[in-house]
């Protein structure tokens, strides 16, 4: 034993040289100029056009503020506004109904079947607003399925689509799983002693549930208001599906109408319309901010993640459960079913057997243009190999923030949440700009590339959130003990850092190929002959009346996400929410 | 191995000076101890020296190398630094194997295949852990995870070891045994060590000097017997081992290593032998330790202690003896004896030489 000691004490070696610059340096320096270029670079252009006279790439121009007088007399825009005000409160209230009354009959009573029917509520979630609308469509619209069955039983159906009220309902149900998984959240670590002692004070189940849980709750709720609210403002596919037809305009479709499809657009209009649209958005992600923090000061009061007591609901159990049923088969089921079922029929009305119209036509057709099968490959593309390099990128920025001694990390930090506060069709309108007036990216412009780099300033937030409480985990001193043995920053982030946080870059990489695979709003701005992705497709379809087609294309992408989040689930056992 | 020299080292963060202006050499083979309470800045100290926390001021070198020198802008990186540090939490990185952990200080070094798994192989049975290099930290108990992280920081040959509270993590029948083993590598190994922990009884028995630390600052240096013996002041005399401190009045002074009266609140007198000569009718606070006093036999207490009469204030049976505590003039005390207080009052015997004596009221002990 002493032998070996002796030779284990042997003479040390002589410290290593220090570098004149540490290899960390030029990464993380590189990363932040490189995020920093990505978010300027869509808000830039933007900001600077609504206060031109002229287009932007035009060489002569001067400064003023006649875009916003002149925003301020186009007729209509008033309405524009509160059109988009009342969407997105309407949408709230819907969200914010259903989404707190199912956390707590999925997560807090003895509802049979409680974790099945929280899985389906959370569909939504996974799916573009996109998709979803044209489900909704083909069950609630004007010849859908379920309209022209109604009326043979009960006269005339009540609902339509194409109102304030009916487009508020697609985009409620659509957005309420986030209501659900704050309130959920919030559920699951306040002190369940907290309603014990109000039941054994002799209050009742609905009591305890109305004075004690609701109220608990209420940060969560407030929260995920606001979320949910600007979200409601940014939505794009379901006033230009069902608000368009019937002239209701929101901000949105001002910005598309303007800006895109305008054969002459006005770009003092539209960069000034999205400049009002980024400082509304910007004030609410501030105010979601605040919230987050006084939430926080009020929920970590319960500590412990005990799951509490369900709480009984006896002769109400299967009455509930069955209203429970009904929503999930009106707002998740029947969409999807039904526009799955229109992908495989020529033709799907209550009149004509199914038999007779079941066909794997519409995908034949869709893969016999080059345009439409490009688009899927573009897709394909764009988010397994865009999100690849985002999430590497993503990587990177979550340890230069929270793991290394990089000066400006404070600043890194703020610049990579601020996409958070950029609309989808401002960053598709301010990347347009971006490309249009910076020479030599002519070639990026045409190519799929463009909608890489789009999409990952867009998702850059989505992606560090998923990553960054994993590494917060990770206890400072692994990190600690290998740069003492002499590894440095770099070496130290890529044989100890990176590797533990490996589940969290899968559950990252899966966010993001989900959100890449089904992004439209910033791609319609984007996209040209040759980089077509599955959304925009969607939307060019739908535009020439093509049901089937549209019906095939939604099919692929749901069943393709369906199957990436089943397998990452199944594999790595990765939580893609809360 | 080389020593390591601290000359004036100073960390705050933000308003709080944690480390304030502290001199150390710590001689080449030296087993040095940071002890104190938390908070007293031996950890921040600690930090300092591996590099982990950049100081405010001061000087750092080790084994002529300077690691950081406030003066002349010197700051090197801790990869640069030749220092092995033992965590608190040992920090095994979880997702590599025992052999794995201990080979990246090696692959970092570059050091050839062969001679790489000899030396794995020697450092993995120095701690007697050569069976379990296949295993995942998580399949490890704590003290074997200890081992581990002993063996990782050993395998390179740092110039200095720092361990930072190394036995904190172990409950307490495997804490004694590992200090036993860590006591006998320490013999055999003869680095250069600082050891910094709050446990009196790892620093008195492991080091060869302890540096007992309070708010930022040095308050006592010297060997674990000396620190025991003659505190500096009364911090140190409470914080190593338990301390009775008996508030009174000097009423009658003598010369240094004379007998001093001293007068007790309640009038109660006794006579003490001071190192230190205090004046004439000032306050002073005299701290015994509980082996030091004991119940005074039947007839007197002879020549060499006083005797003084206290109440009983509580009796608890602890295996073995009794736990008495008392109340003399006001000021509780504690002793261990044999047998349960007979009666109330008792009568206490107060040894002459042995107590301390220091400055000021019994507050400056508190």
């Amino acid at each position: 034993m002493d032998a070996i000691a002796a030779r284990v004490e042997a003479a040390p070696a002589a410290p290593p040289a220090v570098p004149r610059i540490p290899r960390a340096v030029p990464i993380q320096y590189g990363t932040a100029l490189l995020v920093l270029v990505l978010v300027a670079a869509p808000l830039l252009p933007v900001l600077l056009q609504s206060l031109l006279d002229g287009a932007l790439y035009e060489h002569e121009y001067t400064l003023t503020l006649a875009n916003f007088a002149r925003l301020a007399r186009t007729e209509g825009f008033g309405q524009v506004l509160l059109n988009t005000a009342l969407l997105a409160g309407m949408t709230t209230v819907v969200a914010q109904v259903a989404g707190t009354v199912a956390a707590i009959l999925f997560g807090r009573t003895d509802l049979p079947m409680a974790r099945v029917l929280g899985e389906f509520f959370l569909w939504p979630l996974y799916l573009s607003a996109l998709v979803l609308s044209f489900g909704w469509y083909a069950v609630y619209g004007p010849s859908g399925y379920l309209t022209l069955l109604w009326p043979s039983v009960l006269g005339e159906a009540p609902w339509n689509l194409y109102s304030l009220a009916g487009m508020a309902m697609v985009a409620g149900v659509s957005q309420a799983p986030l209501a659900y998984i704050y309130c959920l959240s919030s559920a699951t670590i306040t002190d369940p002693s907290l309603e014990e002692a109000a039941r054994v004070s002799g209050a009742g189940t609905f009591r305890t549930l109305w004075r004690i849980t609701l109220p608990l709750m209420m940060p969560a709720i407030a929260y995920s208001a606001v979320l949910n609210f600007t979200i409601g403002l940014e939505l794009l596919s379901i006033p230009l599906i069902f608000g368009d037809p019937a002239g209701i305009t929101v901000l949105t479709t001002f910005l598309f109408n303007n800006g895109v499809s305008s054969p002459r657009p006005d770009h003092g209009l539209v960069a000034t319309a999205a400049a009002l649209m980024l400082l509304i958005v910007c004030f609410l992600v501030w105010l979601q901010g605040r919230m987050l923090g006084n939430t926080r000061r009020f929920i970590t009061l319960g500590g412990k993640a005990t799951r509490p007591r369900a709480f009984r609901l006896g002769a109400l159990r299967w009455p509930l459960f069955t209203l429970a049923v009904l929503y999930i088969l009106a707002t998740v089921i029947a969409p999807i079913g039904t526009l799955v079922l229109r992908a495989f029929t020529s033709f799907l009305s209550p009149m004509i057997p199914l038999g007779e119209v079941l066909t794997t036509g519409n995908f034949a057709t869709l893969f016999d243009y080059p345009v439409y099968s490009r688009a899927v490959w573009n897709s394909f593309v764009v988010s397994l190999l865009g999100g690849a390099l985002a999430t590497a990128l993503i990587g990177l920025i979550a340890i230069i923030v929270h793991r290394s001694e990089f000066r400006f990390r404070g600043a890194l930090h703020y610049l990579a949440l601020f996409p958070r506060a950029v609309p989808g069709v401002v960053a598709g309108i301010g990347f347009f700009y971006a490309f249009a007036l910076l020479p030599g990216l002519g070639g990026l412009r045409n190519s799929i590339w463009i909608l890489v780099i789009a999409f990952t300033m867009r998702f850059i937030p989505a992606g560090l959130g998923a990553v960054a409480p994993m590494l917060l985990q990770v206890s400072p001193d692994l990190d600690r003990a290998a740069r003492v043995q002499g590894a440095d920053w770099w070496t130290t982030s890529r044989r100890i850092v990176l590797p533990l946080m490996r589940p969290a870059l899968v559950g990252c990489y899966t966010i993001l190929f989900v959100s890449f695979f089904k992004e439209y709003s910033t791609a319609i701005f984007l996209f040209a002959p040759g980089s077509e992705v599955i959304g925009t497709a969607l939307l060019q379809l739908w535009v020439q009346g093509e049901a089937g087609l549209v019906a095939a294309l939604a099919t692929i992408q749901v069943v393709t996400i369906a199957v990436c989040i089943a397998a990452v689930r199944g594999i790595f056992g990765v939580k893609l929410h809360g | 191995m080389a020593d390591l020299l601290i000359e004036g080292l100073t960390k705050r963060f933000g308003g709080v000076t944690a480390v304030d202006n502290i001199s150390l050499h710590v001689a080449d083979g030296e087993f040095v101890t940071l002890l104190g309470p938390s908070g007293c800045g031996k950890s921040t100290t600690l930090a300092a020296i591996a590099g982990l926390d950049q100081a405010d001021g001061g000087r750092i070198e080790v084994g002529g190398t300077v690691y950081f020198d406030a003066a002349r802008g010197i700051y090197r990186p801790p990869e640069a630094r030749s220092c092995g540090l033992v965590f608190q939490s040992y920090a095994l990185w979880p997702h590599m194997t025992v052999a794995d952990n201990v080979a990246f200080p090696l692959s970092l070094r570059k050091v050839p295949g062969p001679e790489r798994r000899r030396r794995i192989e020697e450092v993995l049975a120095l701690v007697e852990m050569e069976r379990f290099a296949d295993r995942y930290p998580h399949q490890l108990s704590g003290g074997q995870q200890q081992r581990v992280a002993l063996a990782r920081t050993l395998v390179y040959h740092p110039a200095i070891l720092l361990l930072d509270e190394p036995l904190s993590n172990l409950d307490a029948k495997l804490r004694d045994r590992a200090r036993a083993w860590l006591a006998e590598l320490r013999t055999r190994l003869r680095l250069t060590t600082i050891y910094v922990t709050h446990d009196q009884i790892e620093a008195l028995s492991l080091s060869d000097r302890v540096v007992v630390m309070n708010g930022g600052r040095i308050a006592q240096v010297g060997a674990p017997q000396e620190i025991y013996e003659r505190p500096a002041d009364p911090f140190v005399a409470d914080f190593i081992g338990t301390t009775n401190f008996l508030p009174a009045r000097v009423v009658g002074a003598a010369p240094a290593g004379g007998r001093t009266l001293l007068e007790l609140a309640d009038g109660q007198r006794l006579e003490v032998v001071a190192e230190r000569p205090a004046a004439e009718g000032s306050r002073v606070t005299i701290a015994y330790r509980p082996e030091q006093i004991r119940v005074a036999p039947e007839g007197g207490g002879g020549e060499d202690g006083s005797v003084l009469s206290t109440h009983v204030t509580s009796r608890s049976y602890i295996g073995g003896n009794w736990q008495i505590g008392l109340d003399l003039a006001g000021s509780p005390m504690r002793l261990e004896a044999r047998q349960a207080p007979a009666g109330d009052p008792l009568r206490l015997w107060l040894p002459h030489s042995g107590g301390i004596l220091f400055q000021g009221g019994a507050d400056a002990a508190a």
